[in-house]
């Protein structure tokens, strides 16, 4: 079950948070952000930090035998900005936290993107605010 | 996956997500001492924190065994990926195979 749309300089996606999910949703921002002719290291760079946060919810958000949904919400703000925004319903538990002495996913995301904030009320909304420039980057070739 | 006469090889390739991390975990086994081990994810186009984290298990488990590894990259991603989790300096990446080698087999020699 999904729903798309995605109209404009905005893409909404929602998916069933299988771990096979975050896949065609990195594949459809990566789309999205082309053709909105950011350039291509941004766009891998927002696609790594993406991909941080949906796995987290594909993995930790749900009981696998009871899968929700992951929402994945992303649209520009200004010339030189880009705002994803990434949801589940579940419960929160971080993969850093699941999985002790690794830290390795908050940091990337923190590393690429402007501000990241994580809201735990209800469920997980990570809102995550990037520099993204719409310059072609001189490469048209889709990045993921 | 290979063995070759002087080191192991061990390749993967694709999108290394959060889905394939029980792959990755097989794939990234060593069983005890043997030759040195290369690492080639010179075709992987995509690599999160589930392959990094067990990359640093396969590390850590290669040391224990006293293997050389080293890893062989195609894509700039993987090298900024390490760079944004603070860990540039955790393995030994290169992107030509022959330099890779060279340097698992001077491990044979000192």
């Amino acid at each position: 079950m999904s729903d798309v749309a995605g109209v404009g300089s905005e893409l909404r996606l929602t998916r069933v948070a299988h771990v096979d999910a975050a896949k065609p949703l990195r594949h459809a921002l990566a789309a999205f952000m082309e053709a909105l002719e950011i350039g291509r290291e941004l766009r891998e760079d927002i696609i790594i930090a993406v991909g941080e946060a949906l796995a987290n919810a594909v993995e930790h958000a749900y009981d696998p035998e009871h899968p929700g949904s992951v929402e994945l919400y992303a649209r520009t703000s200004g010339h030189d900005t880009l705002l994803v925004d990434v949801y589940d319903r579940g419960r929160f538990v971080r993969r850093d936290e699941a999985t002790p002495g690794r830290g390795l996913g908050l940091r990337i995301v923190r590393a690429i993107a402007r501000t990241v904030s994580i809201d735990v009320n209800g469920g997980t909304h990570v809102r995550m605010e990037f520099s993204a420039d719409r310059d072609g980057g001189g490469d048209q070739s889709l990045a993921m | 996956m290979s063995e070759q006469s002087s080191y192991r090889v061990i390749s993967l390739r694709g999108e290394l997500d959060i889905s394939r991390k029980a792959e990755i975990g097989a794939a990234l086994q060593i069983a005890g001492p043997g030759p040195a081990v290369l690492v080639d994810l010179s075709d992987v186009q995509y690599a999160d924190s589930t392959i990094i984290a067990e990359m640093l298990r396969f590390r850590e488990d290669a040391r224990r065994c006293g293997r050389r590894l080293a890893v062989l990259i195609g894509d700039p991603r993987f090298r900024r990926v390490l760079q944004y989790a603070g860990l540039e300096s955790a393995f030994a990446l290169f992107e030509d195979r022959g330099a890779a080698l060279t340097y698992l087999s001077a491990a044979e020699t000192t």
